[in-house]
């Protein structure tokens, strides 16, 4: 026993030599690119214009917050496909979670199957839609002919309504099934006693459904609706491939705006303060949900 | 008691055959509910594999063709020749095999010193997961123009170096998962013997470990080879990955070169095909943490 417990008593410098690697590496390529970019943010660098810059104080952030219609559209965008995603993805991915959940064959090999999207990338899922929602030999108006859904060629991304639903339907395609795989994963830990303790008091389905299975995957659902959430205030592959932000910019997303900004008008500095904008609202998100979260827990308590 | 039985009997079978009825309906509405998922979920892999698939024949036909009367790799052999194709899939292969191997290289240890010596507390897991949030937009910006600085843009070693580094949190929060599963008790036991904490980590840990090393490996894998914004601003010509080259498919409104473009996007998902059967047990856990995106 003393033996190995002098085995075990560390060196003082182990620690931090094992863990220096990473530490170091994130400094350099994470954290100094970062503050960097902060101090970017208060001047006024334009690679069109040149090497030059000043100092020009929070006037980006200003600038952003007060006077850029462009950068409230592309807020207001993000928010108009955020929360149709959010909420269908939530109630297809529970009721495929509950599907899965019965007592079926195959289960494992379905399951898998169907978790198969959100492995592919944004950008390979929006091509293959895009080429689905192609006017002439795309799949979608083909079929929609055949079944007489519709009778023209439809061009799917010639009005902006349209378009944000398109974005939407491709959204909902990647990413329920993770909705599905969480949900599952939270319906699987509860016990299945509750269930046969309500069916002897005479529940219905139903009832039980409403009164044992949604109170307890509620916390399931806040944490799963929270990571789709931060993800989706992200979203660019997906609007880069299939509409590029169009018609009109109106699938213009903050990020992709952000993007536009930096790398087609090389404005590095205003780009720069939108994106610490967003790492801004993506954390009062994170916060947001933690408060909730721990609410909840001191309820529970 | 006869009499008893002979009157409940029918009532008593008219009441199973009614709950016969109904789980037998309710199963078949299930597998119907299924099945329209798995259409919907797989039905564009499989609308994109046999478009890959068709000649012009096919291509053109109308009432369109579903399914390929001649299938022919043309597409493929074309996309391989004029677009470079086999050259930017071989980009992807070794930008995430070598990410993939970095990773695992540099977190194996840091995830250890958490396991074992808790170093950095909770504050070092607090900026981690703070790290696996941050938008990679922020850090496009600043990198680019280093990396412009230091003359690391089209080349291998910067993208191989960012994706390694925007990796690290994610790799070292899920082995230290693995590692805290240890038992401790082998691991002393090789110290005893006189091992260094180094020896006894490669030589006694990483074997034991290795199926956990696997999972963070194919998701590390899986990240990088989907990794999109990263790889448009800094790759060029020589140095495109799959996903920069669908984008040269986009021009010219949605109905566009199919062929080479379908081609391509199967290509581009065939990892995903296989990591996903390989992570099953492990998809929720990967992915809740961003594990599929770079």
């Amino acid at each position: 026993m003393r033996a190995a417990a002098l085995a075990l008593r560390r060196k003082q410098w182990e620690p931090l030599a094992f863990a220096s690697p990473s530490l170091v590496l994130i400094a350099l390529v994470i954290v100094f690119p970062l503050v960097y970019a902060f101090f970017l943010s208060l001047r006024n660098f334009d690679l069109s214009v040149g090497p030059g810059s000043e100092y020009v104080g929070l006037q980006n952030y200003t600038e952003a917050l007060f006077r850029d219609g462009r950068f409230w559209g592309s807020v207001w965008n993000t928010a108009l496909i955020i929360a149709p995603s959010l909420a269908l993805e939530l109630v297809l991915g529970l009721g495929l979670a509950l599907l899965l959940n019965r007592r079926i064959r195959a289960r494992s090999i379905l399951t898998a199957l169907l978790a198969i999207p959100p492995m592919v990338s944004p950008v390979m899922a929006a091509m293959a839609w895009r080429m689905m929602f192609g006017v002439k030999y795309g799949a979608i108006n083909n079929v929609g002919l055949q079944l007489g859904l519709i009778d023209v060629y439809f061009d799917w991304f010639s009005s902006p309504l349209i378009s944000i639903v398109a974005v939407v339907l491709v959204e909902i395609w990647h990413n329920t099934p993770f909705m599905m795989l969480v949900l599952l994963a939270g319906l699987q830990s509860i016990p299945q006693e509750l269930y046969e303790a309500a069916k002897a008091d005479g529940a219905s389905p139903w009832q039980s459904f409403w009164s044992i299975t949604l109170p307890l995957l509620k916390f399931t659902v806040a944490v799963a609706v929270m990571i789709r959430m931060i993800d989706l205030t992200k979203l660019f592959g997906l609007i880069f491939i299939l509409t590029y932000g169009g018609p009109g910019g109106s699938t213009e997303t903050v990020a992709f705006n952000t993007f536009l900004v930096g790398f087609n008008d090389f404005r590095m500095s205003y780009a720069s303060a939108l994106s610490f904008l967003i790492v801004l609202g993506v954390l009062l998100l994170t916060l947001a949900f933690l408060w909730v979260s721990r609410q909840r827990e001191a309820r529970a308590a | 008691m006869r009499a008893v039985a002979t009157a409940t009997a029918p009532a008593f079978t008219r009441r199973l055959a009614r709950s016969r009825v109904r789980r037998w309906a309710g199963s078949g509405l299930t597998y119907l509910g299924l099945a329209a998922a798995l259409v919907f979920f797989l039905g564009p892999f499989f609308w994109i594999v046999t478009t890959s698939l068709k000649g012009n024949e096919d291509f053109f036909s109308f009432p369109p063709r579903w399914i390929p009367l001649e299938p022919s790799l043309a597409h493929y052999e074309r996309l391989f020749t004029k677009a470079s194709g086999l050259r930017y899939f071989g980009n992807s292969l070794l930008v995430s095999t070598l990410s993939m191997f970095a990773a695992l290289v540099v977190s194996l240890p840091t995830a250890y010193s958490i396991a074992r010596w808790r170093f950095g507390g909770g504050a070092l897991s607090t900026v981690l997961l703070v790290l696996r949030m941050l938008p990679a937009i922020a850090l496009i910006i600043p990198v680019y123009l280093m990396y412009r600085a230091f003359g690391l843009t089209n080349s291998y070693l910067g993208l191989i170096l960012l994706y390694t580094v925007v990796y690290i949190p994610f790799a070292v929060w899920l082995l230290v998962g693995f590692l805290r599963d240890f038992p401790v008790e082998i691991e002393e036991a090789a110290l005893i013997d006189g091992c260094t904490r180094l020896k006894a980590l490669i030589r006694v840990v990483v074997p034991i470990i290795a199926p956990g090393l696997a999972v963070v490996a194919l998701f590390a894998f899986i990240a990088t080879w989907n990794e999109f914004l990263f790889a448009v601003v800094l790759t060029g010509i020589e140095t495109k990955t799959m996903m920069v080259l669908v984008t040269s498919f986009t021009s010219g409104g949605t109905d566009m070169f199919y062929g080479e473009a379908s081609a391509s996007v199967v290509l581009g998902v065939l990892p995903a095909f296989a990591v996903a059967f390989a992570l099953q047990r492990y998809l929720v856990k990967g992915l809740a943490l961003g594990g599929t995106k770079g």
